[in-house]
């Protein structure tokens, strides 16, 4: 059974609610057609959306899709690693 | 728990009710205990959980996924074991003029629902709490 995770992909729904006046799971479930445990499955980044349900939460905060959801692969997580570990390196010497 | 989270622990109750009846009623009725299984009529039920409710999302785009993977998953279990039985059993039930017993027939059918609801069932559950169904 497949079970991708979130591959990279997290999201400030959370965040965002509690910005828009505390909205509740529920209200916000209900504002973009989905059910709660849809938004909980979300918040814990255990599910992926659609391309449509993505756009239906950036608009129901006001933002664009890139601010409720954020790209980050495992290549990119190395290197900023790699470039602090530099930086320190650097600043002790 | 959503709709499609009761159906799935309706339609396992209901299998499991069966197969304890049909098995309670061996000793009485023999091999026409089969004819509880007639209690799996009781999975049509199930569409009663889906009865709209103003304001209420009863299913979205992640159930949807995770109903269609228990599907694809079931089918497959059931086609397996549907055609490993009729190929290992053959030998054994074919009876004279290779004929096939009533009970073989009637417990094909009954098996093979029983298995694709079962599998069916425990394969939305165990999708439901593990939080999966991406939308890929």
């Amino acid at each position: 059974m497949p079970n991708n995770g979130s591959a990279g992909i997290h999201n400030r729904i959370r965040r965002l609610r509690f910005d828009h006046g505390e909205m509740t799971q529920q209200q916000l479930a209900e504002g973009v057609g989905v059910t709660r445990q849809t938004i909980i499955a979300l918040e814990a980044d255990k599910y992926l959306p659609s391309l449509l349900l993505a756009f239906r939460l950036a608009s129901i905060f006001g933002v664009k899709v890139e601010d409720v959801f954020q790209y980050q692969d495992a290549q990119s997580v190395t290197s900023e690693d790699d470039k602090n570990s530099k930086k320190k390196t650097e600043a002790k010497n | 728990v959503n709709p499609t989270q009761r159906v799935a622990w309706f339609n396992l109750i209901v299998v499991i009710s069966t197969l304890f009846l049909v098995l309670a009623l061996v000793p009485f009725l023999g091999q026409a205990s089969l004819g509880g299984m007639g209690t799996l009529g009781l999975l049509g039920f199930s569409v009663f959980f889906y009865r709209r409710k103003p304001g209420r999302v009863l299913a979205d785009e992640r159930d949807g996924l995770i109903l269609g993977r228990a599907v694809v998953i079931a089918y497959s279990v059931f086609w397996l074991a549907f055609v490993l039985a009729a190929a290992l059993l053959a030998p054994a039930i074919f009876g004279q003029d290779g004929s096939v017993p009533v009970v073989v027939v009637q417990t094909s059918v009954f098996g093979g629902l029983i298995v694709f609801i079962t599998v069916l069932s425990v394969a939305t559950l165990i999708q439901y709490s593990r939080g999966t169904g991406n939308a890929e």
